[in-house]
């Protein structure tokens, strides 16, 4: 029958692709990094094309960042808001809450904390406390209209979160040219804050952040491993509509997973304010609400996972600014290589749910 | 080689994660007849007939389509050679009309115009078609508006607007009525008359012996035996289906008599646009069974979710005498009285496919504190009771507690439901299609634990559009037409009767 077009095969060989019911974690570990690793050698390739001396790369990178006491203490200087953002990120996203508004959190945690020392609050030995506390609750309140709007009226969140984020750096930047302006100066930060105001130095230039930061990721690993909400948030996550059919407080479980993440990102505007500039200012949000999400991405909404995953982009931070120093290398670059990080993490995906097998021609 | 062949395949193997669905299967169809594929659930019929539709690339062995070798690259490859398949589960995208769907269908057939104009075009033939074969469709209708044995006719008139000549047909009867599911076999044999090759997977008997021209039937991924339904006995093809140990038939329900009232709805009526309950009324009693019989799309599925607590919008009551109304309560407190819903859509409303079978245990008894409090899940708990629970209902398949419960079959599924369901002695037992999809042997666990529960004192709510499931369990059937309750009847009642109930009450 002439309308039956045959296929010959002209090779005897071919390829097909199949979805993968499961896969063993450790393939999955080995596939999610060599993945990494192929998006580092592309992004070093793009640095050698820009400039950068390939023998000093690796030196720039590795050595110098992570084995110079210095530099590695700054990393962990850097690493802490990232670690609290992408904590975030990974609660917000196994609710399936696109929180994009990890910056406009951050920014009202900062604000605050900030209005804790302009109003001069409590005694001294409370002030930091109260501040963490102001910082968690302002971040946490920025998160509540937009999860109600989607549980009460099923407003899209990633654009809600979104325009809250133009809202919260709108309202810095009015308090920073306005009530909050540091009086000494003209600049457009607020005044210093006080030495009890400041997260405390634990040496070699450590500050309380990072054992603060590493208790949360604790505290969330155990909120989405060990507690009850943790299995309701594995249901909502992967089976929105079976969760509600079977018992699971649906509606509960995403608001509570949504304020978790608005407080998270409180704190990490605590964080940069209180213990990387001392004061509130009006450019440190830059990047945070991004990188938060690409954290959570890369490290699967896995807490211990994020907070590696943080690490290295605090890492690429740190490199990022002395490849400027020294090689004229924009700091966007650095951006350019979280975004090359994440297409290669996000291809691996592909490798994980499909299995490509090679099938026999022949007849 | 017999020019007559349609479809022949000879020693296909498929295996998924080092599970070995196909081990060197035969299968041939001819042009002309409808060609049985008979086997328990996971025997291979599905799997054998993706490769046939291009879906699975199979790992050796060869297929020949009209006694041409050839190597399907997928589906639309397939659909070129005039294979159609209509799943189990329907390929249709839900918001679109039934014109739309189609036309999606036919992008490999060569169609000009303006869309609109095509959408005209496709419209103008499936009604053309529709009429042909005595099927009552409307283009325009969204496909989430159309009942289960509609979408179907959906997807048959699919495959036939794309040119199907060889009609793959998965467990069609499964979902359907026995009227529905007479009238549906009556056409595909009308196609068979007209030359196509019409292949039926199916485990039902029945099927086989009044509308097939030859079987094949498989066990465990190997096809068994190629024969003529009428050259064998019934009780043969029960044990070449099912291997030497045939369930057995199981006993007449004995009469008894009703306990005391325990459910009491009244006045159930849909408040959406569409009245699909209408007045309903019925009350349960303890310790019986109370079936539900009729033809699909009249009101079964909104009743069962409004009794399920799956969201529905309803006015009236649903009583739990000494309770309250089933309406306000929330899942703790269902559990903690005692309810168990068994839903007609297992991965829709009943087990989360992606998470574990732990996990997915672990709802049952999660608000009573036995798995711990809020800020502490036992998990070691949790496993002991789903293992118990496993072994107790029988779940087979399981090699770990930790894998997804997707990887279960659907008889196992719907076994593992009943264990989480019933995890507590149940009060109430809401059930809907149990046994759909499910082998004889699942079937008969599925139920004997239905009758279990009711010995025990339990309530049942049977729902189910297969009138032989109802006859077989129920104590009291309730004939539901048009969203309402029409008839009653007691057992022993006769069957010619309820089936008129069904479809004289429009």
């Amino acid at each position: 029958m002439s309308e039956f077009a045959l296929e010959q095969p002209l090779i005897k060989r071919r390829y097909t692709l199949e979805v993968r019911q499961q896969m063993a974690w450790h393939w999955q570990a080995l596939i999610l990094a060599g993945s990494m690793i192929l998006g580092l050698l592309i992004s070093g390739t793009i640095l050698v094309v820009a400039g950068v001396p390939a023998g000093e790369l690796l030196n720039e990178f590795v050595i110098l960042t992570l084995f110079d006491a210095q530099s590695l203490s700054s990393v962990l200087f850097q690493a802490s808001p990232l670690i609290m953002v992408g904590l975030a990120g990974c609660l917000a996203f196994r609710a399936k809450f696109w929180n994009l508004g990890l910056e406009g959190q951050m920014i009202f945690g900062a604000i605050g904390a900030t209005a804790i020392t302009m109003w001069d609050i409590g005694a001294p030995g409370m002030r930091l406390p109260l501040m963490i506390a102001a910082a968690m609750a302002c971040g946490l309140l920025w998160a509540v209209a937009p999860v109600l709007l989607r549980l009460k009226l099923q407003v899209n969140e990633i654009v809600s979160t979104l325009m809250l984020n133009y809202i919260a750096i709108n309202v810095l930047l009015h308090l920073m040219y306005g009530a909050w302006k540091d009086p000494k100066d003209a600049f457009p930060y607020s005044p210093k804050y006080e030495s009890f105001e400041l997260l405390p130095e634990l040496g070699n230039g450590l500050s309380l952040s990072i054992p603060i930061a590493i208790g949360i990721a604790l505290l969330v690993l155990w909120f989405v491993n060990i507690s009850r909400a943790g299995l309701y948030l594995r249901f909502v996550d992967k089976s929105p509509k079976v969760a509600s059919a079977v018992g699971v407080p649906v509606a509960k479980t995403i608001l509570m997973a949504v304020l978790f993440s608005g407080a998270l990102a409180g704190l990490a505007g605590l964080m940069v304010a209180a213990g990387q500039e001392g004061r509130l200012t009006h450019s440190f949000y830059v990047g945070y609400g991004f990188s938060g999400i690409l954290i959570a991405f890369l490290a699967r909404n896995n807490p211990i996972a994020a907070t590696f995953a943080a690490l290295l982009i605090a890492t690429l931070f740190v490199a990022g600014r002395s490849l400027q120093v020294f090689y004229q290398i924009p700091f966007a670059m650095v951006q350019l290589i979280q975004a090359v990080l994440v297409i290669c993490v996000a291809s691996s995906d592909f490798f994980i749910r499909h299995r490509i097998r090679r099938v026999q021609g022949g007849d | 080689m017999n020019k007559q062949n349609a479809i022949q395949l000879s020693s296909v193997s498929k295996t998924f994660d080092g599970f070995k669905a196909l081990s060197d299967a035969d299968f041939t169809a001819k042009w002309g007849e409808v060609h049985a594929l008979l086997g328990e659930n996971g025997a291979g019929k599905s799997s054998l007939m993706n490769i046939v539709a291009g879906l699975y690339g199979p790992e050796g062995g060869s297929l020949f389509i009209d006694d041409n070798p050839v190597k399907l690259k997928g589906p639309k490859e397939a659909a070129k050679l005039g294979i159609g398949m209509v799943h189990q589960h329907f390929k249709l995208v839900t918001p679109f009309t039934v014109a739309e769907n189609i036309l999606l269908n036919l992008g490999h057939i060569q169609t000009s115009g303006l869309y609109r104009e095509r959408l005209r075009r496709v419209s103008d033939d499936i009604r053309a078609m529709a009429e042909r074969i005595g099927f009552e469709i409307d283009p325009g209708a969204r496909i989430d508006q159309l009942s289960i044995a509609e979408q179907q006719r959906v997807e048959i008139l699919k495959v036939l607007l794309a040119g199907a000549k060889i009609l793959i047909l998965d467990e069609p009867t499964a979902v359907l009525t026995e009227e529905e599911a007479e009238n549906l076999l009556t056409t595909v044999q009308g196609f068979a008359r007209e030359g196509a090759a019409v292949i039926l997977v199916t485990h039902k008997m029945n099927d086989v012996l009044r509308y097939a021209d030859q079987v094949t039937i498989m066990r465990s991924g190997r096809t068994i035996k190629s024969l003529k339904p009428d050259s064998v006995s019934v009780d043969e093809l029960v044990k070449l289906t099912v291997g030497e140990s045939a369930p057995e038939q199981m006993a007449a329900t004995a009469k008894r008599s009703p306990g005391e009232p325990f459910l009491k709805v009244k006045g159930l009526t849909s408040t959406g646009g569409h009245r699909a309950l209408n007045d309903l009324n019925l009350t349960l009693n303890k310790g019986e069974i109370y079936g539900i019989a009729g033809v699909g799309g009249n009101g079964q599925s909104e009743l069962a979710n409004a009794l399920m607590g799956i969201p529905e919008s309803v006015k009236g009551t649903m009583e739990l005498i000494g309770e309250g109304d089933l309406a306000d309560f929330d899942a703790a407190r269902r559990r903690a009285i005692g309810v168990a819903a068994i839903p007609a859509d297992r991965y829709g409303s009943a087990l989360a496919g992606p998470l574990s079978i732990a996990d997915n245990f672990a709802l049952g008894d999660i608000h009573s504190g036995r798995y711990g409090p809020f800020w502490y899940l036992k998990t070691g708990a949790i496993e002991a009771d789903a293992a118990e629970a496993v072994r107790q209902f029988d779940v087979q398949g399981v090699r770990s507690l930790k894998q997804k419960s997707a990887l279960l079959s659907g008889g196992n599924a719907q076994k593992l439901v009943i264990a989480r369901e019933f995890s507590h002695p149940p009060k109430l037992v809401l059930a809907h299609s149990p046994s759909r999809g499910l082998d004889v042997k699942a079937t008969e666990a599925v139920r004997e634990r239905l009758r279990a529960a009711r010995d025990n004192g339990a309530a049942v709510l049977l729902i189910s559009e297969d009138l032989d499931e109802v006859m077989a369990m129920a104590d009291r059937i309730g004939v539901m037409s048009a969203g309402r309750i029409v008839t009653e009847f007691s057992q022993p009642a006769d069957r010619q009767a309820i089936g008129q109930a069904m479809v004289n009450h429009v």
